[in-house]
């Protein structure tokens, strides 16, 4: 039931993209079925951190989705780097509340995740890693998920 | 609460305000009890999903559930003024207890509120597709779940056979052609499939026995070649769809696809038809059902009626008069009488029914009324034979003493006997005198031989082994 309420959804999600392109910057890749959708995403304004270079999202849909967030992590390729960010690792995996079982919203989906992190990447202006990055990055075998972030830093 | 660490919430979700507050606000109660008495009423059919129904031309971005995308099904709206189909916010509030739009808090079970019609107007007024493989039929959606349930041949319903947990579409769920999910063998390509999978096969998957159709080349399976040739082959004579509405183009079918797809002019007028007639099955089956619910509600206010007679007749009437009564009621002039009496019957079929009713309460009063007397009658019996049996068990319980008195004397009687016999033997009688010890041994013994021919006496005759104590 609830997996079909998913893949429902997510039809719904892929029909919308198709009919009506999708905003400025964000590009489907690949949604050859429902649970993992790659996109590829830019920064379109002048923050000299991020321009011109494009960044791989890979999405895994849950089950439950849009009850709860789907996993959403940047995928480093030759030519897509992992976007420079103090809330973004090194691996790809991205600290951000919306992304978390508080943070999210069921009225979320696909293209508002995207902006979400479109304008988080403008908005910021540091060009660094989370603390302990390496430490985190050697370390950590868990899915995004999994992860109990400490929303540290209200200010990025 | 975690801060939101970087998007500020407008900017997260520019792309998703379907709900503002002024915008929708349906209604549930109509549809929601809708749906609840379909599936309290015909649990033979699978709920209707509504997330699954395909929307025929533009809906409204206004009208579509944030959750699910889709137009609200039975749309709720929170206390913040947003709308969700009642499944999406229940679920989504399973996970958090707060709108998903606003992060409100939201107390399920009384938070609710209840919405004006015109939303649910516009969504009963949206034109869908009926969701069934292989039904074409389109209607609007308030119309959908009555086609759905009650007259679309390809609605999946149990299988005939009650052993059978599988379902099968409609149109073959006919008693006479028993469980459709047992195997089968096609008869051309030897193929074993499911009953219900036949006709599928025969037109898509069946490589025995093909033929080729004269007009277009097509190979079809043989049987199936009139089929094709009155329903697909592009080749054969056809005419156009709306030739019910008045167009007479009759051509090869695939000139006749054109034309119908370039727009016959008769295309308005048939629609108008079909809807028409959509419209009439509709009134026909509610005017159905209407006169049911009139049938049973006038029965009920007779049956009220005659129950509030019987009442306000005096409760001393016994079942004779009742009886005569009624006999009197049933001659020649009943219905004219009856008639006067109780105003206006409709007709003589309403007349004879509530006569008919009146006849069963009676029947009714009658029956219970011999239960009664039966009951009455076995209890006096029993209070008569009770005295009876009681004189028979004091009876027979005397003569059980006389018979135990009688047995002791007998004893005692053969005892001074062989007492006799063996003092006349042994020695003197010593009446009332004190034994000697010679004397005590041997009485012992013939006593004891006394006792034990009793006791197989006694024996054989099924009683106690005891003699006779008093």
């Amino acid at each position: 039931m609830s997996a079909q309420f998913a893949t429902k959804r997510l039809g719904k999600e892929l029909q919308k993209i198709r009919n009506s392109r999708l905003p400025p910057g964000i590009e489907l890749v690949s949604a050859e079925n429902l649970e993992e959708w790659l996109l590829d995403i830019q920064v379109l304004d002048d923050n000299p951190l991020y321009q011109n270079q494009t960044y791989r999202l890979k999405f895994r849909f849950g089950s439950t989705y849009p009850i709860e967030p789907p996993e959403v992590v940047f995928v480093k390729l030759s030519d897509r780097p992992i976007p420079m960010h103090p809330h973004i690792y090194s691996n790809g995996i991205i600290c951000l509340d919306l992304l978390g079982q508080q943070g999210w919203s069921p009225v979320q989906n696909v293209e508002s995740v995207c902006m979400s992190l479109q304008s988080m990447l403008t908005g910021n202006s540091k060009n660094e890693r989370p603390p302990g990055d390496d430490d985190f990055v050697r370390a950590n075998q868990l899915r995004p998920k999994d992860i109990e972030f400490y929303y540290h830093d209200n200010t990025v | 609460m975690p801060p939101p660490n970087t998007p500020e919430e407008g900017v997260t979700a520019p792309g998703t305000r379907p709900a503002s507050p002024t915008l929708p606000r349906p209604s549930s109660p109509h549809l929601s009890s809708v749906i609840a008495y379909a599936s309290r009423a015909d649990s033979a059919v699978l709920e209707l999903d509504y997330q699954a129904i395909e929307y025929i031309g533009h809906v409204d971005e206004t009208l579509l559930c944030p959750v699910c995308r889709t137009p609200f099904h039975s749309p709720i709206t929170t206390p913040c003024g947003h709308t969700f189909c009642a499944g999406c916010i229940n679920r989504a509030l399973e996970m958090q207890p707060s709108c998903p739009i606003d992060r409100q808090p939201i107390n399920k079970t009384r938070d609710y509120h209840r919405l004006p019609l015109i939303v649910k107007d516009q969504l009963d007024r949206l034109k869908v597709k009926c969701p069934n493989n292989g039904c074409d039929h389109e209607c609007l959606r308030e119309h959908l779940e009555g086609h759905y349930e009650r007259r679309c041949q390809f609605t999946l319903v149990r299988c005939p056979d009650t052993n059978c947990t599988k379902r099968v579409a409609r149109r073959d769920s006919l008693p006479e052609n028993g469980c459709m999910h047992r195997d089968i063998c096609c008869q051309y390509c030897n193929e074993v499939m499911m009953v219900a999978e036949l006709d599928a096969h025969y037109d898509h998957g069946c490589t025995g026995a093909v033929a080729v159709c004269s007009e277009c080349d097509a190979t079809v399976v043989r049987h199936r070649l009139e089929k094709h040739k009155s329903n697909d082959c592009p080749e054969a004579e056809a005419r156009c769809k709306w030739q019910s509405a008045g167009c007479r183009v009759a051509k090869k079918r695939r000139i006749v696809r054109e034309h119908e797809r370039d727009g016959c002019l008769f295309e308005a007028i048939g629609r108008l038809l079909d809807e028409r007639s959509e419209d009439r099955k509709i009134i026909d089956d509610l005017t159905g059902r209407l006169t049911t619910l009139e049938m049973r509600n006038r029965r009920r206010e007779v049956r009220r009626e005659r129950r509030n007679e019987t009442a306000a007749r005096p409760t001393n009437g016994s079942v004779s008069l009742d009886i005569v009564d009624l006999g009197l009621s049933e001659d020649g002039t009943l219905f004219a009488g009856s008639a006067t009496d109780n105003g206006a019957w409709a007709s003589p079929e309403d007349y004879m029914l509530a006569q008919f009713e009146r006849m069963e309460t009676q029947m009714d009063d009658l029956r219970k009324k011999m239960m009664e007397m039966d009951a009455h009658q076995s209890l006096n019996l029993l209070q008569h034979t009770a005295r009876a049996n009681e004189q028979l068990a004091e009876l027979a319980s005397k003569v059980g003493v006389l018979n135990m008195h009688t047995t002791w004397l007998m004893n005692m009687q053969r005892q001074n006997y062989a007492q006799q016999r063996s003092g006349s033997v042994a020695g003197p009688p010593n009446n009332g005198m004190p034994a000697t010890s010679d004397d005590g041994a041997a009485r012992a013994a013939s006593e004891n031989a006394v006792r034990r021919q009793e006791g197989n006496r006694r024996n054989s005759d099924g009683r106690g082994e005891n003699p006779p104590r008093l």
